[in-house]
């Protein structure tokens, strides 16, 4: 790790001041990854700007019926907020399937949108990784790839993103809402927000040098009695997903009429499965239908030489998932 | 409050259980030292090759640093003192990614980490051994292993009525102790203390003194308490001689701690295996064939071949058997023993190979093994010293309701599971090693106290506790009275905490001084008794302020005659989502025959513990080399899965009563290897029983049951 | 399980126990901070067993500091990027300087001689360092010392009260839930923390009904396992480890068996 200053702001025009003044400072909140990738050299910072007195940690209702999640407010926090439990239980279980107990306590919402990849190429230094070092070719792609993404990668990147909460997110039209540096705020839609590597696998997300997630925002919807975030990983808990699949769906009589499915662990940002949501609109929630939804949106994946698999465990995850969604999460 | 003789066989709470409740218990770097410097390694990004140049220019002048040192600066070693591995920087070679090339010793952890980073390393790089899948067919035979042959396997196979010939799989495993290898070393004067893990004490110590060209008793090793070892800190790895070179180097005592990530590639490994085993048997279920061949890798310099037909030489009865072993040198670190070495892996492929047959002939797997219980050993002829296959079997049937069990796979549906039963047999073999032992035994008026020393180990195993409970009952003293110190070699000398020797060597050791110093009490009294007095007693009666004296201990020369092993039978009830392929194991029966159970409430955490081992082999464990490299890509704990809580479930364990008194004279056999021997394979069938699928490669994550 | 502060009623057994496992140096450790019914009810809840005392454990015990000694004064100067933190250590306040790269854990280990927390990883993959960071447990290794500012930490040294031991430590004593004992002070933490996040009904991965809330939730054993597998015990203590949170969770002893047959 470098040596770097370590910066206490009070609030945030002074911490989008401080950001603003040194190209090289990064922001400091639950720190849960940033301080990882620095003790492995990935990470450079040669100033931390603590950001985690700024407030920024509340959970309430918008006046159009949706929700708003402090960007500085910790995983637990919102995974076991009564709103979000009630309405939005797809985001508590995502939240909750990830990491552990203390690194959620830990971990702020807006930094959970931050975490970097966790190929192992990227994370270590001796090894070649355009994301860490452009240029300097890609570990992963004729390397073990066996975690990598099957959708939307590019010659120059093949990483996944690691979040669940953000893959609930994505299922849930969220918007993130954004301070620059010079206190000017905007609002991202969350399929905006990340990126696919393309030629600049070096930048995750849209965000600019300065940029502070103020907070998150869903709007109000009625899929809380049909939704489920299934994960699927190499071991039973406190393990990054090989595929997730966060599904949700509402119902007009007996048909789907409206369908939230995105998945994670197959691409470098959370995968809006689009083709299996128009395939399941004002269909019937059967098996039969969930596969072919399923098998459709799977059917333009690409795959690599380890991760074939993601392929077929893809499709029986949101098969999986929409099934446990429509029985109400159980199974 | 209890009858005589009893604290042996009761479930004692460990006595060191306070201290771990409590953050006490200290381990290698926790010992409180003044003023410290902090060492920090630097590995080779190259498999194979030589160091051209290090640039440790800017490393050096980074603030707070004291030293680097590498190749080019260290003191010269002995490089055959018994270190396992190399890396001691005693030349400019590379013979595998990961080797320790250099130290950069710093005011601050901090300081020396960052210093470390700054170090550029050039290399002439040479082609590197790496890709096993391909060089495994050239394999050699290993210098210390004969193919061992009985009877004529070709013509029993080529007449069998069934057969089963396959390849079994097993990744490279890394033992990863919670605790990773960290060392406080400390000169004072000509003299090295070092504070540092150690399975076998006076083995470290041994080793550590010939390579630094010091007398033994120069050196001593204190490790009262080990965060975990399975094997890794047994024989110790060029961490621990590169911290006292370090202190030696900047005249201070240093902390040297090896990073999580470093742990793949500094202290062993359990190699990959490839093993071929190929069963005959007749039509009615009698085995008349077993031929183990095992391929397998150790590293350029060493050689080391874990003995993976240990299981197929004894577990059955067979007129006509073959075990090989063939080895290929490749660019990765030195393998080293690993928690059951050869048996865990070997009983993988064994056991699951007969579940294979028994399944094509339709027989149960329990009754097949049950038709081939060797009446004797069958590699030498030896009459067991006890053997408890088929009560273990037997009672585990009972006890794990085995006759539930379909013999056809995918019958047992539960909602989105599938639900399968599975049984394997392991063993590992009891030996008694040299050991010595003071006991002192101190009186205050009426109250007596004992004192028992030892270069013993206790890496969670439950020796203190079992050591006090062995010399309360032959001192007939409260446990409370008795005072367990092991962990420092300064203390007589003892066997290690390897190969489950050291419950055996040590408290049959212990046994015996207190049965010593009782004889020298008597004799001393000049009087003759009619029932033999206890040494409290005679320490009040003849008013004896202090005593001690010291056994040395050797296994009984008639053990010899006997072919002694621990045996278990494991049953495990495995869950495997339809959907996902995820496997749950929520049941798991471990029925062990391990002669005396000392303190059956450690004893049965010891054989959870080796379960959760095999779970983990079965599941969720595996290192991954990238072949163009020789790095390992499972490089953290986020990587390489250790079994999470949420991965175990219900467990049991039963010990079949054994009163073996052949093998040594308080009958112990041991516990700590045995009881991962067999889990794997227990779990591969029992996701063979539910899901019709065999997985012959560990380990059988989601994807492999799609 | 509530501690009160009577004196247990003693049956003639459990007198009979103490008197033959009591210490005979009973003033000095005492004095030395542990009580005598502290040490019965050790002895009584240890169940099936019983603990045996062991007079160096007790020493090596009873001597070593709960609270961290003074930390020694640093030259901001020599130090990097030295913060200046002032924070509470299980309940004591104390002032370091710190180099702002040293994190919690190390401050604890290297500064505070808060030797308990320990290091199995360095990057929260497996939950050795776990303290409670203002009421919360948290990865001590991915916590910087600089922004502890006016926390209230407390380590594995503070978790007894006094010298009473908590009843996370009492069970993990009984139920055997360690082996080498290097993840333990991470498990008990994290299990002591975890206690609290039951009463406050939060939920978890395995939870049934997200949508139910809440009140105190009843764990069960499938609850326990998932809540704390961020704590790795490589030794295999798990089952063991269930089972002590279990009891102290539930007030009721749990089944804990091993058949000799």
């Amino acid at each position: 790790m470098r040596p770097f200053k370590y910066t206490n702001a009070k609030d945030v025009p002074s911490a989008l001041k401080l950001a603003a003044g040194n190209p090289n400072a990064r922001f400091l909140a639950g720190g849960t990854n940033l301080l990882d990738l620095m003790k492995e050299d990935v990470e450079r910072p040669d100033e931390l700007i603590d950001i985690t007195r700024l407030g920024l940690t509340q959970i309430k209702a918008t006046g159009s019926g949706g929700i708003s999640i402090g960007g500085l407010g910790r995983n637990t926090d919102a995974a076991n907020h009564p709103l979000v439990r009630q309405h939005y239980p797809l985001l508590s279980q995502a939240i909750l399937a990830g990491a552990s107990g203390q690194i959620r306590n830990m971990a702020t919402n807006g930094g959970n949108l931050l975490q970097r990849t966790r190929c192992p190429y990227f994370y270590d230094v001796a090894m070649p990784c355009n994301k860490r070092e452009p240029g300097s070719g890609c570990g992963a792609m004729e390397g073990i790839n066996r975690m990598h993404a099957i959708f939307g990668w590019s010659e120059k990147c093949i990483a996944v993103f690691p979040s669940d909460m953000a893959v609930a997110l994505a299922a849930l039209d969220a918007v993130v809402k954004i301070t620059n540096a010079s206190g000017e705020e905007r609002v991202v839609d969350f399929a905006d927000f990340h990126r696919l590597p393309g030629d600049m696998p070096e930048k995750d997300t849209n965000l600019s040098h300065g940029d502070l997630i103020t907070s998150i925002e869903i709007p109000k919807n009625n899929l809380a009695d049909h939704s489920y975030y299934l994960k699927v990983r190499d071991r039973a808990s406190y393990a990054f997903a090989l595929v997730s699949v966060a599904a949700a769906f509402e119902m007009k009589g007996n048909l789907i009429s409206k369908v939230r499915i995105a998945m994670g662990g197959v691409a470098h940002k959370p995968w809006r499965a689009m083709k299996a949501e128009q395939m399941l609109i004002g269909k019937e929630p059967t098996e039969a239908n969930f596969k072919l939804a399923a098998n459709a949106e799977m059917a333009d994946a690409k795959p690599l030489e380890h991760n074939k698999f993601k392929v077929e465990l893809g499709s029986r995850s949101i098969v999986r998932a929409l099934q446990m969604a429509l029985n109400g999460g159980k199974s | 409050m209890k009858d005589k003789n009893t604290n042996v066989g009761s479930p004692v709470s460990r006595i060191d259980g306070i201290l771990k409740v409590t953050g006490k218990a200290d381990y290698s770097t926790d010992h409180p030292v003044k003023d410290p410097a902090y060492a920090v390694i630097f590995k080779s990004t190259i498999a194979a090759g030589k160091i051209r140049n290090i640039d440790s220019v800017a490393a050096e002048k980074s603030p707070g640093v004291l030293a680097v040192i590498t190749h080019k600066n260290a003191p010269k070693l002995n490089t055959k003192g018994g270190i396992r591995g190399g890396a001691m920087l005693q030349s400019a070679d590379v013979l595998f990614f990961g080797q320790h090339i250099g130290v950069v010793v710093a005011e601050t952890f901090e300081q020396a980490r960052h210093a470390a980073d700054l170090v550029k390393v050039e290399y002439d790089q040479k082609e590197a051994k790496i890709d096993f899948e391909k060089l495994h067919r050239n394999g050699v035979k290993p210098k210390d292993k004969e193919d061992e042959k009985r009877g004529d396997v070709k013509v029993a196979l080529e007449n069998a009525a069934f057969k089963v010939e396959e390849t079994y799989a097993t990744p490279i495993y890394h033992h990863h102790p919670l605790e990773p290898h960290a060392t406080i070393a400390e000169w004072q004067g000509e003299n090295l203390i070092l504070y540092n893990s150690a399975q076998i004490v006076n083995g470290a110590q041994n080793a550590a003194a010939s390579t630094l060209n010091l007398k033994p008793e120069n050196v001593r090793i204190v490790s009262p308490y080990i965060g975990g070892g399975f094997g890794s800190k047994g024989g110790q790895w060029g961490n621990l001689v590169l911290a006292a070179v370090a202190a030696k180097m900047v005249k201070r005592p240093v902390k040297l701690a090896l990073a999580r990530q470093q742990m793949f590639n500094s202290v062993g490994l359990r190699q990959r295996n490839y093993q071929k085993v190929s069963l005959a048997a007749t039509k009615d279920g009698k085995l008349t064939a077993l031929v183990h061949e095992t391929a397998t890798h150790a590293a350029i310099q060493d050689e080391f071949v874990e003995p993976c037909g240990d299981c197929s030489k004894i577990m059955y009865d067979t007129p006509n058997s073959l075990i090989t072993y063939r080895v290929t040198p490749m660019n990765l670190i030195l393998p080293t023993y690993t928690r059951g070495p050869g048996k865990s892996t070997g009983s993988f492929a064994l056991e699951s190979a007969m579940d294979e047959l028994a399944y094509k002939i339709k027989m149960d797997p329990i009754e097949f093994r049950l038709k081939n219980e060797p009446e004797k050993d069958p590699s030498n002829g030896k009459p067991w010293s006890s053997r408890k296959v088929v009560e273990c079997l037997k009672e585990g049937a009972k006890a794990f309701g085995w006759e539930k069990r379909k013999m056809e796979p995918m019958q047992n549906v539960q909602g989105n599971y599938w639900v399968g039963y599975g049984v394997a047999c392991g063993t590992y073999p009891a030996h008694q090693r040299d050991s010595s032992a003071i006991i002192k035994l101190n009186r205050e008026g009426s109250n007596v106290t004992a004192i028992i020393e030892l270069a013993a180990a206790d890496l969670g195993t439950g020796t203190y506790t079992i050591l006090a409970q062995t010399a309360a009952d032959a001192l007939d003293l409260p446990i409370n009275k008795i005072t367990v110190r092991i962990g420092d070699s300064d203390l007589p000398p003892a066997a290690g905490s390897v190969g489950s020797v050291g419950a055996t060597s040590y408290a049959n050791v212990v046994n015996d001084a207190c049965m010593k110093i009782t004889d020298e009490l008597i004799a001393r009294s000049g009087k003759q008794f009619f029932a033999r007095p206890t040494a409290a007693q005679l320490m009040v009666s003849e008013k004896i302020a202090n005593i001690q004296t010291r056994a040395d201990s050797k296994p009984m020369e008639s053990a010899e005659q006997y072919s002694s092993h621990s045996f278990n039978a494991n049953f495990a009830e495995v869950w495997v989502n339809q959907s996902t392929g995820m496997v749950r194991v929520k049941r798991f029966l471990a029925v062990t025959g391990a002669g005396k159970i000392l303190n059956p409430k450690t004893a049965r955490s010891q054989i959870f513990g080796g379960n959760v081992w095999g779970i983990g082999m079965a599941l969720t464990e595996e290192s991954v080399v990238d072949p163009r490299f020789g790095h390992f890509v499972t490089r953290s704990f986020a990587d390489y899965h250790v079994p999470s809580n949420l991965d175990i479930g219900e467990m049991e364990a039963i010990f079949i009563k054994e009163d073996d008194k052949l093998a040594n004279k308080l009958g112990i056999k041991g516990l700590g290897e045995v009881g991962i021997v067999g889990v794997s394979a227990a779990v591969a069938n029992a996701v063979f029983n539910a899901t019709g699928k065999r997985i012959r490669e560990l380990p059988i994550l989601p994807d492999k049951l799609l | 399980m509530n501690e009160d502060d009577q004196s247990p009623q003693l049956t003639e057994d459990e007198k009979k126990l103490f008197e033959d496992l009591m210490p005979e140096d009973l003033a000095e450790i005492i004095d030395a901070g542990v009580n005598r019914r502290h040490f019965l009810k050790l002895m009584t809840l240890t169940g099936g067993g019983m603990l045996a005392w062991q007079s160096a454990v007790a020493e090596q015990v009873l001597t070593r500091p709960l609270a961290p000694t003074p930390p020694v004064t640093f030259n901001p100067e020599t130090i990097e990027n030295g913060v200046n933190v002032a924070l509470k250590i299980n309940g004591a306040p104390q002032k370091v300087t710190v180099d702002s790269r040293m994190t919690l854990l190390d401050t604890l280990r290297e500064k505070l001689d808060l030797t308990g927390s320990k290091k199995g990883c360095d990057h929260g993959q497996c939950g050795a360092c776990t303290v409670i960071l203002d009421g919360r447990r948290v990865l001590s290794c991915l916590t910087l010392a600089a922004s502890c500012e006016g926390k209230s930490v407390k380590t594995i040294e503070g978790i007894a009260q006094g010298n009473q031991l908590h009843p996370v430590q009492t069970a993990f004593i009984k139920y055997d839930g360690f082996q080498c004992g290097f993840c333990t002070p991470g498990q008990i933490c994290s299990a002591v923390a975890l206690l609290d996040e039951a009463k406050n009904g939060d939920a978890s991965y395995v939870t049934e009904d997200l949508r139910k809330k809440s009140g105190p939730a009843m764990l069960s054993k499938e609850e326990i396992r998932e809540r704390m597998s961020g704590n790795i015990c490589r030794c295999g203590a798990y089952p063991n480890i269930v089972a002590a949170i279990q009891e102290v969770h539930s007030g009721k002893a749990v089944e804990q068996n091993w058949l000799l047959v």
